[in-house]
């Protein structure tokens, strides 16, 4: 299992990984988010509406955020503008925006309500896995 | 309420430990037909363990489960069932074998995720939204409504009540020049200077609340402590005054001076006495209402006093010129400067208020007549021969007769630049006089490009030879992959159309070394150098002292 190598390094050097949140209303999608980081070590929680996502983002305080924008009911803009001003958890969690977000209007879209980066769909897992990487390592790099 | 329980059909006794680690629970062990009425015995079962991979069973187990608000974990020997667990929204799977731990870990966790049963989900989303209703997120200040029923009883107490009220004009400048990160940022600021000011005053020993609208304003309340009279509208206005200097050099320590520059505060005030015959949030609110018309009218009379130190100015063309150069990526010469016009009159040093002041009393023409050739004076005393001249005019100043493309004598020196905020209304006209320019030599940049929606399009349309990237782009750049994206994707697009790209507002190491990497091809900002009145030998010679 040599793909794991370098995420095994992260595991030595900083024990435990961050908690992940993936919200994404096609379960399939989400399973497969959910596998592909969870070999890796990251904990995984999944959520399939915004509504869930949002109660499970104070219950496991991820560090960050996997969001899909197109759902149903409260879609990924709503929900990370209200993940975003949350009082004690806003600040240092990173939001990744799940889109085909390939407009201008798109991306202006994502930083207006705060969002920190974003996986055009169809997204492949290696690129996904490397989105985490890198906000997370921002997030260190920030927090210290 | 009985001892909280894990049901399970697993015959395996990894089960056991597992629930061994839990403290205080139980387990108990069933036949898979008999999972479904022991969740509804209820008693304390908050978790079922299912191994059955019988497909109606396992579903009518989750219904049951979930109906009851008991969590699911399923233990899964294949992929399939793992696959089935998921389609189901069993809370939790795990893949046999497993230890204890990961068992244990899966338990708490589907326990954490069924404590709001589906409709408790919307509950608890509400309280959520609710909650960040009554506090403002940026600054944890309490909104009005919480206030409000804080300082009820009080109120009644004391019988009286100063409601005073700040108003923090140009605020809004600010988001819109800099973008809403760099307005929340100065807020915080804002609302630390404040509190920290106010636990320092003589009004500290009374009782004193801050609130604030999620806009630009902020609100107190001052309740007199018992025994003790009402602060004097004398020992309001001193400490008012004091207030305004403490929160402006914060902000400039904190922000620079060109956002301090903005920064202006009015403060007004209402005493309201208690009236049982009236309700109390109407008394406040009419109070808050009375405070707020007495800010304005205080702002008012500043905005006439500045008309008039802008009038005096243009007649004694008392207008000076801040040069900040715009330096290669590469190799960090100066490849041209930015003019920035200010007033003399310290009333009028911030270039957007003196803008301001010049719209609201009809004089935008004379004034940019007046900053333009204040600007161009520099091409010959200020600049040396290869460097260009970066000269802001508002497509609104196309219309001004005394503007044309006959008045610089080195046209080839000189990139005017237009902002993309200014909506230009007749296209077709507005292209023909920028022709007019462009043939005798002037070249352009699109200034602020990037602010809105609209895309790259709207910049295509203007032909630019340069493209100068809006501050809120670069504002935080290096830790937001999402405007690196939007300024690769500019960078990408200015090469095509053989266009350069500056990045203004460059303040720290870390966005200069994100914007290099980005291939944006010049840089402004403090981070390299300050705008500066003086040659910039000069400048430099002054700053090494």
């Amino acid at each position: 299992m040599t793909a794991v190598t370098p995420y095994r390094a992260e595991i030595m050097k900083n024990g435990k990984l961050p908690p992940i949140l993936v919200v994404d209303d096609n379960h399939d999608n989400a399973e497969i988010i959910r596998q592909y980081l969870e070999i890796r070590g990251y904990p995984i929680t999944v959520a399939h509406d915004g509504d869930e996502a949002l109660v499970l983002f104070e219950t496991v305080k991820p560090a960050l955020v996997l969001l899909d924008v197109m759902m149903p009911g409260r879609d990924g803009w709503e929900v990370c503008r209200i993940m975003k001003q949350h009082p004690t958890l806003g600040r240092s969690v990173r939001v990744i925006m799940v889109t085909a977000l390939d407009e201008w209007q798109d991306k202006r879209e994502a930083l207006q309500i705060g969002a920190d980066d974003y996986v055009e769909k169809p997204f492949d897992l290696p690129t996904l896995a490397a989105t985490v990487q890198r906000n997370l390592a921002m997030q260190r790099a920030m927090a210290s | 309420m009985s001892e909280p329980t894990v049901l399970t059909d697993v015959a395996d006794a990894t089960v056991d430990r597992a629930v061994a680690q839990l403290d205080g629970w139980t387990l108990q062990r069933v036949k898979s037909t008999a999972l479904v009425d022991s969740i509804a015995d209820g008693g304390g079962v908050r978790v079922v363990v299912i191994e059955s991979t019988d497909p109606s069973l396992l579903r009518t187990v989750v219904d049951r489960a979930h109906a009851a608000g008991v969590a699911v974990v399923v233990a899964c020997a294949d992929d399939l069932a793992r696959r089935r667990a998921v389609e189901l929204r069993a809370e939790e799977w795990y893949r046999c074998p497993a230890d204890a731990e990961e068992i244990v870990q899966r338990m708490r966790s589907a326990i954490g995720r069924s404590i709001p049963a589906r409709a408790a989900v919307a509950d608890r989303v509400e309280r959520v939204e609710y909650e960040q209703m009554l506090h403002d997120a940026l600054t944890g200040l309490p909104t009005l409504p919480v206030m409000i029923e804080r300082s009820r009883a009080l109120f009644k107490e004391r019988g009286e009540l100063v409601v005073l009220y700040l108003n923090f004009v140009r605020y809004t400048k600010i988001e819109e020049i800099y973008g809403w990160e760099k307005l929340d940022a100065v807020l915080e600021t804002t609302a630390i200077a404040v509190r920290e000011f106010l636990d320092d005053t003589a009004m500290s020993t009374s009782r004193l609340m801050v609130s604030f609208t999620n806009d630009d304003d902020f609100i107190f309340f001052h309740v007199p402590a018992a025994g003790v009279a009402a602060a004097t509208e004398s020992e309001i206005t001193e400490t008012v005054s004091r207030l305004q200097r403490h929160v402006a050099s914060r902000i400039e320590a904190q922000h620079g001076e060109d956002i301090a520059a903005l920064f202006d505060i009015y403060v007004g005030r209402a005493h309201v006495y208690y009236n049982p015959k009236i309700r109390l949030e109407r008394l406040i609110y009419r109070g808050i209402r009375e405070a707020a018309n007495a800010a304005r009218s205080i702002e008012e009379r500043e905005r006439a006093r500045r008309v008039a130190d802008l009038r005096s100015s243009l007649r004694d063309r008392a207008v000076y010129i801040d040069y900040h150069p715009i330096v290669v990526t590469e190799s960090l010469e100066i490849f041209g400067y930015e003019a920035l016009a200010r007033g003399v009159l310290r009333s009028l040093r911030s270039p957007e208020v003196m803008f301001d002041v010049a719209a609201e009393a009809d004089l935008l023409w004379e004034l940019s007549r007046l900053c333009r050739s204040r600007a161009i004076e520099g091409i010959e005393t200020r600049l040396q021969p290869n460097e260009l001249l970066f000269l802001n005019v508002d497509p609104h100043d196309f219309n001004d007769p005394a503007f044309n493309e006959r008045e610089v004598k080195y046209p080839n020196r000189v990139v005017i630049e237009i902002t993309e905020r200014t909506a230009i209304r007749d296209y077709p006209k507005f292209r023909e006089r920028l022709r007019a320019f462009r043939d005798i030599g002037f070249r352009f940049a699109v200034d602020d490009a990037g602010s809105g929606y609209a895309g790259l399009g709207s910049i295509a349309n203007l032909e630019p030879d340069f493209i100068k990237l809006d501050i809120s782009l670069i504002n935080g750049i290096d830790t937001n992959f999402i405007k690196q994206s939007l300024v690769e994707t500019m960078v990408k697009f200015a090469n095509d159309q053989g266009a350069m790209v500056i990045a203004e507002g460059v303040e720290r190491a870390e966005e200069f070394k994100a914007v290099k990497d980005l291939g944006v091809h010049l840089v402004q900002g403090f981070f390299l150098h300050r705008p500066s009145s003086l040659p910039q030998t000069v400048a430099r010679a002054v700053a090494s002292r």
